[in-house]
């Protein structure tokens, strides 16, 4: 798809933010013009890495169920986390990979909280491994505007 | 829809004595501000023959917001602080019913020619004063901090609170608002919340007002260092003046892109300007717990206003920007407060 999706946005973004915001009548139309390009530049950035950083973050999930299945002591929690890191992507669809992220996301929750109440070494590592890709789910999700 | 000028005009007239023509001229929307939009106007009457007028601000309630708050607790806050240390414009009327403006709003007077953007303060010709602007403001906080919240008259409209359970109230408020709004699961902030729980912080050493949104962005400052008037007080309520001084310190205000808080200062010499002011000692322990709950605030909100944007409540352009640009920071943010950044 040419010109690509990228450039197209780049140059919406640009002529929002330097030519139709100036020429609107008040400030909060100009403020909101601004804005509105600054969306566009942010939603660039995203277009480019959206399925990649789904796919891997929802693998990294999958992997950290997986070990997971060996640490927890509850049958039942144990049980769906070996169906969840188990369970093959449905699809690259954003809104496929967004709904997957969720639900792992979801599980993740449960996961960390039982962990926590753990204190064997296994446990304790895990822990660890969890709070690690915790933080690097915020790398994935960082913009170059981010300033932290 | 019915112009606003109009009706706030009728409205107005039925509040000033004596006064006939009343109008309401150069009604202009305020970028910014979620919580309430943002009017400016110029109110121009006639009084025993002489035409007076005055530049005011329109605060009212929007369809939907990027938190549910407490506009008469707003409106009482700007009252109670009017002509003491802590500056800020004068409230004048307040309205609670749908009838004038379809939804409630308040009235108060414009302070014109200031600036107040959090972007602009790094920048020339602000820039240059940023020490100034930091032992104004963090001075003004302990000003806060140490007002009697009593003697302003804000105990009968702020709930109380017990100072041990200061920190549990708002806790379990942000959490429910977590709870009711998250579009997603948030790993990282309900691990911020089991931490939270799990090593509360010592009880105040004394019950302030808390103001809940200071932050640079918030105040009204001029080019030579000087700050003028504390907006935006919707969160304001009874507890733990670290709380006020946790949020002004949260990362995501590091509107000058590097570790001064605010785009002002050290974080170490904020909380010493602060200590100075207030009279108040920021235990580190303490001061962390609250620097924690901060970020779990800010998530609250950020995710309260990708809510509202989703749904359509509220479709101002900046709750979809705060929802994501300040999710992300905020998530970073608690995770360098619980020391787990760095993965």
């Amino acid at each position: 798809m040419k010109p690509d999706v990228d450039r197209m946005l780049e140059v919406s973004a640009i002529a929002l933010m330097t030519q139709l915001g100036p020429s609107l009548p008040t400030s909060y139309a100009q403020s909101t013009a601004g804005s509105l390009g600054a969306l566009l530049l942010a939603v660039r950035e995203e277009f480019e890495r959206a399925a990649a950083r789904r796919v891997e973050e929802n693998e990294a999930i999958r992997t950290l169920f997986a070990q997971a299945v060996d640490v927890v002591e509850d049958d039942a929690l144990a049980t769906r986390l070996r169906e969840a890191g188990n369970a093959e992507p449905a699809g690259l669809e954003i809104s496929t990979l967004e709904r997957e992220n969720a639900e792992l996301r979801g599980l993740l929750i449960e996961l960390h909280a039982h962990v926590e109440s753990l204190d064997a070494e296994p446990a304790r590592a895990l822990d660890e491994a969890i709070w690690s890709e915790l933080a690097r789910s915020t790398e994935r999700r960082k913009l170059s505007m981010d300033f932290f | 829809m019915e112009p606003i000028e109009p009706r706030l005009a009728a409205y107005l007239a039925g509040r000033l004595d004596e006064a006939e023509q009343v109008r309401v001229e150069g009604l202009e929307r305020i970028f910014g501000g979620a919580s309430r939009e943002t009017y400016r106007f110029v109110l121009t009457w006639n009084e025993r023959g002489v035409e007076r007028q005055r530049r005011l601000i329109l605060r009212r309630d929007p369809p939907g917001s990027l938190i549910e708050t407490e506009r008469a607790t707003e409106f009482a806050a700007y009252r109670a602080f009017h002509g003491t240390s802590v500056p800020v414009p004068e409230a004048l009327w307040l309205e609670e019913g749908d009838g004038y403006l379809d939804h409630p709003f308040f009235v108060m007077e414009e302070l014109p020619g200031y600036e107040s953007s959090p972007q602009a303060i790094t920048q020339a010709p602000y820039a240059q004063h940023a020490e100034r602007f930091a032992r104004r403001k963090w001075s003004i906080l302990g000003e806060i901090a140490k007002a009697d919240p009593k003697a302003l008259g804000l105990t009968t409209v702020m709930p109380a609170v017990a100072p041990a359970e200061a920190w549990s109230r708002e806790l379990a408020r942000w959490e429910q608002v977590i709870d009711e709004d998250e579009l997603a699961p948030q790993p990282i902030v309900r691990a911020g919340i089991r931490w939270l729980r799990a090593h509360p912080p010592p009880a105040p050493e004394r019950l302030s007002v808390v103001h809940a949104d200071f932050r640079t962005g918030n105040f009204l400052y001029d080019a030579e260092g000087g700050i003028h008037a504390i907006l935006d007080w919707e969160m304001s309520h009874l507890g733990d003046p670290l709380e006020d001084l946790a949020w002004s310190l949260n990362p995501v205000w590091r509107w000058a892109r590097d570790d001064r808080c605010g785009g002002l200062a050290p974080r170490d010499e904020a909380i010493r300007i602060w200590e100075e002011s207030s009279g108040l000692h920021a235990d580190p322990e303490a001061l962390r717990w609250w620097e924690v709950f901060s970020s779990v605030k800010g998530r609250a909100i950020w995710v309260s206003s990708a809510r509202e944007f989703t749904d359509g409540r509220n479709q101002d352009l900046i709750l979809a920007l705060s929802g994501w640009f300040l999710g992300n920071a905020q998530d970073r943010a608690l995770l360098d407060a619980l020391g787990r950044l760095s993965p």
